[in-house]
C-alpha cells in the first residue's frame, strides 16, 4: 500500500503544468472571444460566447494557484513549439463557413484532451497536500464536460445541414496528429480521451438545445399574400430567365440599370426560395435566393406597396457564388 | 486573426438583413414615419427590441474581439472583458426570448453596423471609453426608459428582463470609468485621446436631438442620469452630455 503522503509531482512540476494548463485556457478563452463576430451561426455564437467566461476563469484559478507553488502569478508557457503549432493550426479557420472546423478544433479536440489530463492529474495529485490543486481541476473538469456536451450537441445542429460531415473528420484527425506530435498540452503524451457517448451530459446539451431552438426559432414570414405571389413569379420569370416578365415587377423609378444582369448573364437557376423578409415601415426587403448545377445568387429585392399591387423598388446582389469550371 | 473586425466582415445568417443607419432612417422619413421607433405601439416596441437584440450581439461580439485584441493588456482588464461577453450572451438569450414573446421574429427589421463601427478603436483605452461608457450608457438610456414603459404598459416579462440587464449594463459602465483611468495612469495624452474618441460617440447618439433629457414618455431616448452616476459618470460628465444633446440639432 502507498503511504498517504507519497506524490506523484514536485512543487515545481505541479508549477510548470499548470502554466501549460494556463497557456491552453488563455489562448482557447482569446480565440473564441476573436472568433465571435467571425461565426454567423447564433447557436455557436451563444456556444462560445457562455464559454468564453467559463475559460477565462478556469486560467485566473490557474495564475492565482501559481504563487502559492512558489511561481510569478498569471504565467503561462506552452509546452513547447509543437504545442503552439498546434493552438495556431486551431485557431485558423476564420471565414464564415468555416464554423464546423472552429467548432470540431475546441469541443472535439481539445477540450476532450483537456478534460482527460485534468481527471489523469486528479486522479495522480495527492489527497492530503494537494487540495488547492484538486479544487481547481475539479471545477474545470466539471465545466468541460458541460462545453463538451454542449458543444456537441451545437455541431451535430451544424452537420445535419448535410456534406459537412467528411469535413469535420479531417479537420479533427488533422488537429488530433498535431496535438499527438506535441505531446498534448504539457508535452508528455495524451492520456485516452473518453468516447464521445460516455461523457456525462450534465446541463451542457440542455442549454445548447435552448441555443439550437433560439436560432431556428421565429414566426413564418411576415409576407402578405399578394407580395407572397408577387415574390413567387418574381423568382419564377428569374429561373426561367424571363427579362420581359421580370421588367412587370420593377417600379418605373428602378427600371434602369439593374445590378444582377451582368452576374446572372449565362447562368442557369433551376430554383429559388425566399430566405429572409425585413419590414422597413411598409415597405418589405425580400432576400431571394435562386440556385442552379453551378451557381447561385442571392438578391436583396426592396417592395413597395402601390395601388396595383407590389412594385420593386430596387433589386441588390446581396451574394452570388458561381463555381468555376471544373 | 485581423485586428480589429471591419463592420462589413461581421458573420450573419443568410435571414438577416444589413443596411446603412442613414438608409433605414431615410426610408422611414420619406415614409411619414420617426427614424426610430417612438415606444407608442406593440410593434413599435418590438421594432425597439429588435434593434437592441442587434446591438447585443454586436456588444458580445466587442467584448470578445477587446479579449482577443490586447493580450498585453493587464490580466483583469481580459477578465472584466470575459465576464461582459457572458453577460452579452445572455443579453442577446434575452432579447431573442422577448422578440418571441412580443410576436416577432429575428431578422424582422434590418440590421445596422453602426455600432460595430463605433467599437473599433484600435487603442484599448478608447475602445473602453467608446464601448463601455459611449455605448453601454446609451444602453442604460435606453434601457432605463424600456423598463419604465413595461411597467406603463403591464408587461411584467418584458420589465423585469430589460432590468436585469440594465444592472449588467451599469456594471459594464463602471468597467469603462475603472479601465479608462486604470489605463491611462500616468498618460494624460492617452487619456485625452480616450476621453475625445468617447465624445464622437456619445454626440453620434445624440441623434441630432433624439436622444435627452426628459420624461421618458416625451423624448425618443431619454438620459438615465440616475444608472449613469451609479455606472461611475461624474455629475459634471452627465450635465456636460446633457448640454451636448441642447446642442445638437434636431433630426
Ligand atoms: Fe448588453
Ligand atoms: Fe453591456
Amino acid at each position: 500500500m502507498t503511504h498517504s503522503l507519497e506524490g506523484h509531482h514536485s512543487v515545481e512540476q505541479s508549477a510548470r503544468l499548470i502554466r501549460n494548463y494556463r497557456y491552453a485556457a488563455e489562448r482557447m478563452t482569446r480565440l473564441l472571444g476573436g472568433w465571435l463576430p467571425l461565426t454567423p451561426e447564433v447557436s455557436a455564437k451563444l456556444l462560445m460566447g457562455r464559454h468564453v467566461w467559463d475559460n477565462a476563469q478556469h486560467a485566473d484559478l490557474f495564475g492565482r494557484r501559481l504563487p502559492e507553488l512558489r511561481a510569478p502569478a498569471q504565467v503561462s508557457e506552452p509546452s513547447g513549439p509543437a504545442f503552439v503549432a498546434f493552438m495556431e493550426a486551431l485557431e485558423s479557420p476564420e471565414t464564415p463557413e468555416l464554423t464546423v472546423e472552429r467548432l470540431v478544433g475546441v469541443y472535439r479536440v481539445l477540450k476532450p484532451h483537456l478534460l482527460a489530463v485534468y481527471e489523469q492529474h486528479l486522479g495522480a495529485a495527492n489527497a492530503v497536500y494537494e487540495p488547492p490543486t484538486c479544487r481547481i481541476l475539479a471545477r474545470c473538469i466539471e465545466d468541460e464536460r458541460r462545453h463538451v456536451a454542449a458543444g456537441e450537441t451545437v455541431l451535430g445542429h451544424l452537420l445535419a445541414a448535410g456534406g459537412l460531415y467528411d469535413r469535420a473528420v479531417a479537420w479533427q484527425r488533422r488537429l488530433e496528429e498535431l496535438l499527438a506530435a506535441a505531446g498534448g498540452v504539457t508535452g508528455e503524451g495524451l492520456p485516452p480521451v473518453a468516447p464521445r457517448s460516455t461523457v456525462p451530459e450534465g446541463e451542457g446539451s440542455g442549454e445548447a438545445r435552448e441555443f439550437i431552438r433560439l436560432e431556428t426559432a421565429g414566426s413564418p414570414w411576415a409576407l402578405p399574400d399578394d407580395l407572397r405571389a408577387a415574390v413567387q413569379a418574381f423568382g419564377d420569370a428569374l429561373v426561367n430567365g424571363e427579362a420581359g416578365a421580370l421588367d412587370r415587377w420593377i417600379a418605373p423609378s428602378a427600371r434602369s440599370g439593374q445590378a444582377m444582369d451582368p452576374a446572372l448573364a449565362g447562368v442557369r437557376l433551376s430554383d429559388h426560395r425566399v430566405v429572409a423578409v425585413a419590414r422597413l415601415g411598409a415597405k418589405r426587403i425580400v432576400k431571394l435566393r435562386a440556385g442552379g448545377p453551378s451557381a447561385s445568387v442571392t438578391l436583396a429585392l426592396r417592395w413597395m406597396p402601390d395601388p396595383d399591387g407590389w412594385r420593386l423598388e430596387s433589386i441588390e446582389i446581396a451574394r452570388a457564388h458561381v463555381a468555376s469550371p471544373a | 486573426m485581423d485586428r480589429p473586425v471591419a463592420y462589413d466582415k461581421l458573420a450573419r445568417e443568410e435571414r438577416v438583413v444589413r443596411m446603412r443607419a442613414r438608409d433605414v432612417a431615410e426610408a422611414k422619413i420619406e415614409q411619414g414615419l420617426p427614424p426610430f421607433p417612438d415606444l407608442r405601439s406593440r410593434e413599435s416596441i418590438r421594432e425597439r427590441v429588435h434593434g437592441i437584440m442587434v446591438g447585443e450581439m454586436q456588444a458580445m461580439e466587442g467584448a470578445g474581439r477587446s479579449v482577443y485584441d490586447f493580450p498585453d493588456a493587464p490580466w483583469e482588464f481580459t477578465m472584466d472583458m470575459a465576464r461582459q461577453v457572458w453577460d452579452e450572451s445572455r443579453h442577446l438569450e434575452i432579447y431573442l426570448r422577448l422578440i418571441e414573446h412580443l410576436g416577432g421574429y429575428p431578422g424582422e427589421y434590418p440590421e445596422t453596423t453602426i455600432l460595430w463601427r463605433c467599437a473599433c478603436a484600435e487603442d484599448a483605452a478608447a475602445r473602453v471609453a467608446g464601448v463601455n461608457r459611449g455605448l453601454e450608457g446609451l444602453a442604460c438610456d435606453v434601457f432605463n426608459q424600456l423598463v419604465h414603459i413595461a411597467r406603463k404598459i403591464g408587461d411584467p416579462v418584458l420589465e423585469r428582463s430589460v432590468d436585469f440587464v440594465l444592472a449588467d449594463e451599469i456594471t459594464h459602465v463602471r468597467m469603462g470609468s475603472k479601465w479608462l483611468t486604470r489605463l491611462t495612469e500616468g498618460d494624460p495624452e492617452r487619456r485625452r485621446r480616450a476621453i475625445e474618441f468617447q465624445d464622437t460617440i456619445d454626440e453620434r447618439f445624440n441623434l441630432g436631438g433624439v436622444r435627452r433629457d426628459g420624461d421618458h414618455e416625451e423624448v425618443l431616448i431619454s438620459i438615465a442620469t440616475e444608472a449613469r452616476r451609479l455606472g461611475g459618470f461624474t455629475g459634471e460628465e452627465i450635465e456636460r452630455l446633457i448640454k451636448t444633446t441642447q446642442r445638437s440639432q434636431v433630426y
